[in-house]
């Protein structure tokens, strides 16, 4: 077991040293999601939507930058190893499940540093005020999560199609659409402190990244090896 | 890391769609022998390597190891083998002992590092070179290749055109070395069409093309 984390470890290592070397997914990440808050705050701004329409309106817009920024850049780290003719050595060399879990591992802090990044700007920005500040921050948590396991098993899928830039959006939408919805009502149930809705988002969302977790965990070998 | 794997293979295919690579291609590799293959261009020697290797599934036929009389399973294959080919690469943002590094510690051997060191300095490069490898000219990035295959001291070492892009001294090294690793017991599959490495092998596997 601590052997085959340590392998796993090894390639999420790897690829953030070489990440923040070239830094082509945290540019495409970053800039995409910078764009979209300058000009969302830009034209709509803290004051325009009406008071009783913040709560829902604003989950809205920060999960779209979130989930559109996710789409722009974490295809990366499978697609990166086929381009540039890295992956047959990595798939004679290491264990398949290693290779996915230091993957989702990588995806998942590219992620988490967006949102560090991206959130409280745009909290800021949109004047979004959060009543239940932890229950959000798990939230994002999980919601980040989720999205890890989902598009680092579809940019596996299309990392070998010759089309993989338009494959990883099409692919994903449908397997992201249902998250982005529960992630919006619970957003919104902690901006407004409605402990209900939030309780049945985390099930929700929670119960959404552990199939994923364990289809993808499944799928994964077949999907690098054949 | 056990020596003496013995690789099978009989009427092995290979087809993309329409386009036929080969159609049935037997032999056997066999401790302290290097099998040699050679063909034309475009007769499929990468894809023979590489469907012998485990990279690839053939369309036909059965490529089967053996270890101490036993059959090694296709999953554990990995673990035996050491490949050098041109479709290969390493990651190029990395420098040479980095590169080592992270393929001793996903082949679960830890950092390794004294064992990178000596891969490094057994194919002629600098441990302590801080470039990139994208700084590399093509020989020294075979070179690192070529270490790369040797890190886990594997039983089985897969070349493919491995002397492309070295300079004679490098290529009179690869020759010794390759010699020494028959002298060692260890298999070697050879995808070649350099009149020298053909040399190499008293075994041949001629693909038609």
């Amino acid at each position: 077991m601590w052997r085959w984390l340590a392998e796993a470890m090894a390639v999420a290592a790897k690829d953030l040293r070489t990440e923040f070397r070239t830094r082509v997914a945290i540019n495409s990440l970053g800039l995409f999601a910078l764009t979209v808050l300058a000009a969302v705050s830009y034209t709509v701004g803290p004051y325009r939507i009406a008071a009783e329409d913040r709560p829902f309106l604003l989950a809205v817009l920060l999960w779209i930058v979130i989930f559109f920024a996710a789409l722009a850049g974490l295809d990366r780290s499978f697609v990166k190893e086929e381009e540039s003719h890295t992956a047959p050595l990595l798939r004679l060399a290491a264990s398949p499940s290693a290779v996915w879990f230091g993957k989702l591992v990588f995806n998942l802090l590219v992620i988490y540093m967006l949102m560090a990044i991206l959130v409280p700007l745009y909290c800021i920005l949109m004047g979004y005020t959060i009543v239940m500040v932890w229950e959000f921050v798990l939230i994002l948590a999980l919601g980040g999560y989720a999205l890890a396991v989902i598009t680092t098993i579809v940019a596996a899928i299309i990392a070998r199609a010759l089309t993989r830039g338009a494959l990883f959006s099409v692919l994903s939408l449908p397997l992201l659409l249902p998250l982005m919805i529960f992630l919006i009502q619970g957003t919104a149930g902690v901006a407004e402190g409605m402990p209900e809705v939030v309780s049945s988002t985390v099930r929700a969302v929670l119960s959404m990244g552990g199939i994923m977790t364990i289809v993808s965990a499944a799928l994964f070998p077949v999907v690098w090896s054949d | 890391m056990a020596d003496g794997i013995r690789v099978s293979f009989s009427d092995v295919a290979k087809r993309y769609d329409l386009r036929v690579v080969f159609r049935s291609v037997s032999g056997e590799a066999v401790p302290g022998k290097v099998l040699v293959i050679t063909g034309p261009n475009g007769s499929g020697k990468s894809t023979l390597l590489s469907i012998l290797c485990g990279l690839l599934r053939p369309t036909r036929g059965e490529i089967t190891y053996h270890e101490d009389g036993h059959v090694v399973e296709r999953d554990a294959w990995r673990r035996h083998l050491g490949v050098v080919a041109p479709a290969m690469a390493v990651y190029e943002e990395l420098d040479a002992m980095e590169n080592l590094c992270f393929f001793a510690r996903v082949r679960g051997m830890g950092p390794a590092e004294d064992r990178c060191r000596e891969c490094l300095e057994l194919v002629g490069l600098d441990p302590d070179r801080r470039t990139p490898v994208r700084g590399y000219s093509t020989g020294m990035a075979q070179r690192l290749k070529i270490a790369q295959a040797l890190l886990h001291d594997p039983a089985l070492l897969f070349l493919d055109e491995p002397g492309s892009n070295l300079d004679p001294a490098g290529k009179d090294w690869l020759e010794n070395y390759v010699g020494g690793l028959e002298e060692a017991g260890k298999t070697v599959v050879l995808a070649t069409n350099d009149r020298r490495e053909m040399e190499w092998g008293v075994r041949h596997v001629a693909l038609a093309g």
